[in-house]
């Protein structure tokens, strides 16, 4: 069996005190459910010293404030799955592997998500016969077959549909806490693809509460009908008015990740709000998908193909979206 | 180049309080110990088990406050303030009624799909199908296409919370005129080894037992220079370091082509091969004596595909053959072979095809990792537990490479979790256990990762096919000429059988006047492959039955039709000279036909969804044993006593396929005891008779006859006593269900129980018997016309149904018809089960389990997210069939269930792709990009 080797363990108790062990110990890492952090070790990806226990620290469950939906950041996956306020996250919490992991991992933790790659989340006997990776000891990216970038995958569900419905993030550092658009918290480096620094705690998340023509749906590409990590996945949220070829979008955003490190708001899209989406619009929209996405091969499915389904499924799920 | 050594640095033991199964619970493990470790190897609570390292297959799934998680994925430091619930601890509803279902196959992924199940119903008292099959998404079983794991729920869901009461062993009727046989039960111990009370490898734990890890090579080709094992030797904790050189004698499991090592003495030939091994205190303590083993390695290039194995100037995966003689090739096997007029044949049929079809390899997944644990006793006597299918050769093999008498070792085979062939031939493990126990004085267990239980492999044999095939106007074929290259691997494994069973076993049912095969396999710088569900002949059958589906069309006959013209009889022989007592293919036809409404759908449904036939016939055991003798194959001892109870010894293993259960019907049936007072101890070296082992689908009918055998002979002594008894003439004496009765006065009966005092008492020693099953001379006469030659032979036909996304190339199995000819259905239950299994795992090699490896000769993924095997959400609705067209020559006309009703899975499915989209896919697996691209290149066809 893989063995794991060479931490201790801290509990927390509340947030600050998490940040607080973070920062006094050299080598810490956060545990939430630790379904994505304990693999990494086994695979000796990440050695640290001390893992700080976040299960008891973080706030769970969710509210609504001042028109905003506040998510505590250590809320179960299978908890999320049954959230009938914002039912698109839901259906994406609900896609995240299987039942098992569900009930381990939490919505901070999927958010926080390490990048993925099939160079990367291997043994460590493997990755040695490999010769490592960009990101893990090595100095050659073997997707892009180069030196300098880092294109492992951003597999979040949840982060797409997040981003769609314009989530913020509360953040807590050794300085306080701030906020920050989710879209932020990504940038385009597998290595590190997230800005906040390290031993930052996110402690919640927060969603606009919808408006009453508001329309959204996630929707993921995997081989199985479960524990597969996306091949590719897309959520749209819009304001719309009508249905069929008549629908009008005042607002639309689509967000395709597990292309790249970097969950991607396509760019672009609101030329075609204010207009009927008929279904040369919707193909149209499809095609400007297909442009602007380019998968990498950081995780399972011919690239190529995983372009066209970006199309397909953003076509697909306007369609759907129209009524 | 060195090995890189990470410091690992130890963490102190520290005191853990959980609370299991209602009681608190202390333990003493490091922080870095997930609640698995701690529940199996500090509670003693097996009944949880290990599949796949981190997460992805749900084996270790425990409740945690009433909620199914991954106990290999929670760290046991996290679980101190949650109430834990392991098997152990789950009411026996639900497992009841998953034994009472036939869920129960190997059991290794039970107890955690038990929990899944359990917490569904707790919240959730009549769940839907689809309920279910969500429910249970995130535990991988492979053994039964979860069928009657959603008919066990449905069952428990029906049943009351508190109930306790087993469901009798028995649950339906014999079939006409026996008194068991034929009759649907539960297996014998499958409830136990559900419940963790029966224990697999890595359940047992032995006083002083040390643990070993085995150093894997990084590259696949490469000559070893040095080996320095100094460091490692030093390390504190660790017992025994061993290095190839400490055992020089090659083994096979075939004897004449002994080309591999316990350990790799100066060559390694793939990534994985195995270096040097370490017995240490615990697994971290070995890993990182393994971490400070040096191995100098001299970088060669490596061999990786068909084409480059078969180069002029290729590099060779082996200088020498196993008799030193210098190879000038990579070609390991070579068989051809010709009967008829072939070129004849091809040149005068009303039409033809050529095509080339290619099989990607892929492997056996058992859920299970492989394990071994050995045990040397002060005289010098090896007791090795073995996670293996056949104790018998693993037994030879053992006394070979260890250079000891085998008199002196004793391998027994606990509870199996899965194996498909995968765990056929003696494997590194077993060897470095033994070899490191007896240098450690301590016992030694070794436990694969799930990495290297891919790179153990021995799976699917990756095959490169070009099928020229004719057929007159009427749809009658006239010849078949196959020509076949083998990717073999680093090693020879069952090679030459797997060269001749790719020619050999494609004659039936389907028959034909002419037919050619070339058969080449070539060593390549991979895993070596070796024998899958289905062996050698899976492959070819895929070809063949998707060119038969192409000569039918050109010839516009229907598909199935075209099957029925070409129809093999019972009791005819084959073209290349099997003699094929019985065969039920168009009985399957029928049922499949009717089933799937064949006639009014096939070809009229609208685009994107097809039906699509496959058929195929496969072995009931081979005619000869690996190894050349007349001793017999396989053997059963019956011990009955004045308890009343009959204990059956046998070498048999049950890898979850129900032998044991088959040996208790086939006695129970000869002596109207009933099953439950019928004991089976089975794979036990030093306690039960030879028996060659669970491959070649030989048991039900090899070792099923001689169990009836030994039956028999025990029935005789007990109607010569009772006849005795009541003064009556031996023939007067009838046997019922647990009575006998005098049949010209059937009130006059006695309990069984009765009988066998009565035989103890007249025979005036123990009461003993024992059968044999005896090799028949058997197959055509010409070189290797023994091997495929089988004394009987199983056939299968399948109806899938298929929805192909033509935008997307996504397809989808909806559902498939199963038709399997097993002869007499001796526990029809388990033969569904079998068939449902088989089914299953067709499928998957379909849609999309592929064994690759890049271009610097590394697997593309050895771990169960990388590898998809299916859950139970995209799992097809399996309808299974039994058709008996009982076989003269079998147990009361038994043949075999576990490996025919794959074959015909694959072609099935391309076949239906083919009605639904009009392409022809000849390469595995139909991933969507390769789907949407063949529909894209007809697409630009028929515009041209």
């Amino acid at each position: 069996m893989l063995r794991m080797d060479g931490f201790t363990f801290k509990a927390a108790a509340s947030p600050e005190e998490a940040v607080r062990l973070w920062h006094h110990h050299e080598g810490a890492a956060y545990i939430a459910g630790g379904t994505d952090i304990l693999p990494n070790i086994k695979h000796r990806i990440e050695s640290p010293r001390v893992l700080v226990g976040l299960s008891k620290a973080l706030p769970t469950g969710w509210c609504i404030e001042h028109g905003e939906v506040v998510l505590g950041a250590g809320t179960r996956l299978s908890e999320l799955a049954s959230c009938s306020v914002l039912p698109a996250l839901a259906t994406a919490a609900g896609l995240v592997a299987g039942p098992q992991l569900r009930n381990m991992g939490t919505l901070g933790g999927n958010v926080m998500l390490d990048t993925r790659c099939l160079f990367l989340n291997q043994t460590a006997h493997w990755r040695q016969s490999l010769g490592y990776c960009l990101k893990a000891e090595g100095t050659w990216c073997h997707v892009i077959r180069g030196p300098k970038t880092c294109v492992a995958t951003q597999s979040s569900d949840t982060v797409p549909i997040l981003m769609a419905l314009h989530a913020r993030i509360r953040v807590l550092g050794p300085n306080g806490e701030r906020e920050l658009a989710l879209a932020e918290l990504f940038r385009f480096d597998g290595i590190h693809n997230h800005t906040i620094e390290k031993g930052h705690l996110i402690t919640h998340v927060i969603v606009p509460l919808p408006p009453s023509n508001h329309r959204a749906r996630y929707d993921k590409i995997r081989t199985r009908g479960a524990i597969d990590f996306p091949q590719l996945s897309v959520a749209i949220a819009a304001r719309m008015t009508g249905t069929g070829e008549a629908c009008v979008a005042d607002s639309l955003t689509i967000v395709v990740g597990a292309i790249n490190p970097l969950p991607q708001a396509v760019q672009g899209v609101e030329a075609f709000t204010g207009r009927a989406l008929d279904d040369a619009t919707v193909a149209a929209l499809g095609a400007l998908i297909k442009k602007r996405c380019r998968p990498q091969a950081s995780t399972h499915g011919d690239p190529a193909w995983r372009r066209t389904m970006a199309r397909i499924t953003v076509e697909r799920g306007l369609k759907a979206l129209r009524g | 180049m060195t090995a890189t050594a990470k410091p690992a640095h130890s963490v102190p033991a520290q005191v853990l309080q959980v609370h299991v199964n209602g009681e608190p619970e202390v333990a003493l493990a490091p922080p870095t110990w997930t609640l698995l470790e701690v529940l199996r190897y500090k509670l003693g609570l097996v009944g949880t088990k290990q599949g796949c390292d981190k997460g992805d297959c749900g084996a270790c799934t425990v409740l945690m406050d009433g909620r199914p998680i991954l106990s290999c994925c929670t760290l046991a430091v996290m679980a101190q303030d949650a109430k834990i619930t392991t098997i152990e601890g789950i009411p026996p509803r639900v497992p009841q009624a998953f034994d009472a279902a036939g869920a129960l196959q190997c059991g290794f992924c039970q107890p955690g799909m038990i929990c899944s199940a359990h917490a569904l119903l707790e919240v959730n008292d009549c769940p839907s199908d689809r309920e279910i099959r969500q429910a249970i998404s995130g535990n991988l079983c492979r053994c039964t296409g979860y069928t009657k794991i959603v008919e066990a729920v449905h069952l428990a869901s029906a049943r009351p919370k508190n109930e306790r009461s087993p469901t009798p062993m028995v649950s339906s009727a014999p079939a006409d005129g026996l008194r068991t046989v034929g009759a649907r039960g539960r297996k014998p111990g499958a409830l136990d080894k559900a419940l963790g009370r029966i224990p697999y490898t890595d359940d047992i734990v032995l006083p002083r037992m040390a643990h070993g890890r085995i150093l894997r090579s990084p590259h696949p080709h490469a000559k070893i220079v040095s080996i320095d094992t100094s460091e490692a030797e030093a390390l504190p904790g660790v017992y025994a370091v061993m290095t190839g050189a400490d055992l020089p004698t090659p083994f096979c499991i075939i004897p004449w082509t002994p080309d591999e090592h316990a350990l790799a003495p100066d060559k390694v030939r793939y990534v994985g091969d195995g270096v040097a091994a370490v017995a240490a205190v615990d697994e971290e303590t070995a890993l990182r004596a393994c971490d400070r083993i040096a191995v100098e390695y001299e970088i060669l290039p490596p061999v990786l595909s068909l084409d480059a194995a078969e180069a002029a100037d290729a590099p060779l995966v082996h200088a020498r053959d196993w008799k030193g003689r210098a190879r000038t090739s990579n070609l390991c096997k070579e068989v051809a072979l010709a009967f008829g007029s072939v070129d004849e044949g091809l040149a005068e049929g009303a039409a033809s095809i050529d095509q080339t079809w290619f099989y990607e390899g892929n492997t056996h997944v058992p859920i299970e990792p492989h394990c071994a644990l050995a045990d040397w006793s002060s005289e010098q006597r090896l007791t090795l537990w073995s996670a293996t299918q056949v104790p018998h050769y693993l037994h030879r093999e053992l006394a070979r490479v260890l250079d000891i008498p085998q008199a002196q070792i004793r391998v027994i085979q606990p509870a199996l979790g899965g194996a498909f062939g995968g765990k056929s031939e003696p494997f590194d493990l077993e060897f470095c256990a033994a070899y490191l126990a007896r240098k450690a004085g301590r016992p030694v267990k070794i436990l694969y990762t799930r990495e290297e239980v891919f790179y153990s492999h021995r799976g699917r044999h990756p095959m490169e096919m070009r099928l020229q095939m004719a057929a007159d106007a009427a749809g009658h074929l006239t010849a078949v000429d196959h020509d076949i290259r083998i990717d073999g691997g680093g090693y020879h494994s069952f090679g030459m059988v797997t060269t001749y069973y790719a020619g050999q076993l494609l004659t039936g049912p389907v028959d034909f006047p002419a037919y050619r095969f070339r058969a080449r396999r070539f060593y390549t710088n991979k895993p070596c492959c070796g024998p899958k569900r289905g062996h050698g002949s899976v492959q070819p059958r895929f070809s063949f039955e998707c060119g038969l589906d192409e000569l039918a069309h050109k010839l516009g006959i229907d598909p199935i039709e075209m099957r029925r013209r070409n129809a093999l009889e019972s009791g005819s022989t084959t073209v290349n000279g099997l003699f094929v007592p019985s065969t039920g293919l168009q009985e399957c036809l029928d049922v499949v036909a009717r089933d799937s409404q064949w006639d009014r759908r096939y070809g009229k449904l609208p685009f994107g969804r097809g039906l699509g036939v496959a058929c195929s016939m496969y072995i009931s055991g081979t005619a000869y044993p690996i190894y050349p003798n007349k001793m017999p194959q396989s053997g059963v001892s019956l011990l009955a006593d004045r308890s009343g109870r009959i204990t059956i010894t046998c070498g048999a293993s049950d890898i979850g396929q129900g032998s044991d259960a088959m040996l208790a019907w086939v006695v129970s049936e000869e002596t109207g005891l009933s099953p439950e007072r019928i004991v089976v101890k089975s794979a036990d070296t030093d306690l039960t008779p030879v028996d060659l082992g669970a491959y070649s689908s030989r048991m039900t009918y090899m070792v099923g006859l001689a169990a009836q055998e030994a039956g028999r002979a025990m029935q005789a002594k007990m109607r010569d006593a009772l006849a005795a008894h009541w003064g009556v003439p031996a023939d007067r004496i009838g046997v019922g269900h647990g009575v006998w009765f005098d049949k010209t006065d059937t009130a006059r009966q006695v309990d069984v129980h009765q009988v066998l005092i009565l035989a103890e008492t007249a025979e005036g020693r123990p009461l003993q018997t024992v059968g044999g099953y005896r090799t028949r001379d058997l197959g055509g006469q010409y070189r290797g016309g023994s091997i495929g030659a089988s004394p009987a032979y199983s056939t299968t036909a399948h109806v899938a149904e298929v929805v192909v996304d033509p935008q997307t190339g996504i397809v989808t199995v909806e559902r498939v018809w199963v038709a399997h000819d097993c002869g007499r259905a001796i526990n029809p239950l388990m033969v569904e089960g079998q068939i449902e299994g088989s089914v299953y795992m067709g499928y998957a090699e379909a849609l999309m389990e592929a064994q690759v490896f890049d271009e610097r000769g590394l697997h593309t993924g050895p771990n169960l997210l990388d590898y998809r095997i299916p859950t139970s959400i995209e799992t097809p609705d399996i309808i299974a069939k039994i058709v008996e067209t009982i076989d003269p020559g079998g147990p009361y006309g038994a043949k075999e269930a576990g490996e025919g009703p794959l074959h015909p899975a694959i072609p099935a499915i391309a076949n239906a792709i083919f009605d639904a989209v009009d392409i022809r896919l000849r390469q595995i697996p139909f991933t969507p990009d390769r789907v949407l691209a063949a529909l894209r290149a007809a697409d630009v066809e028929r515009r041209v």
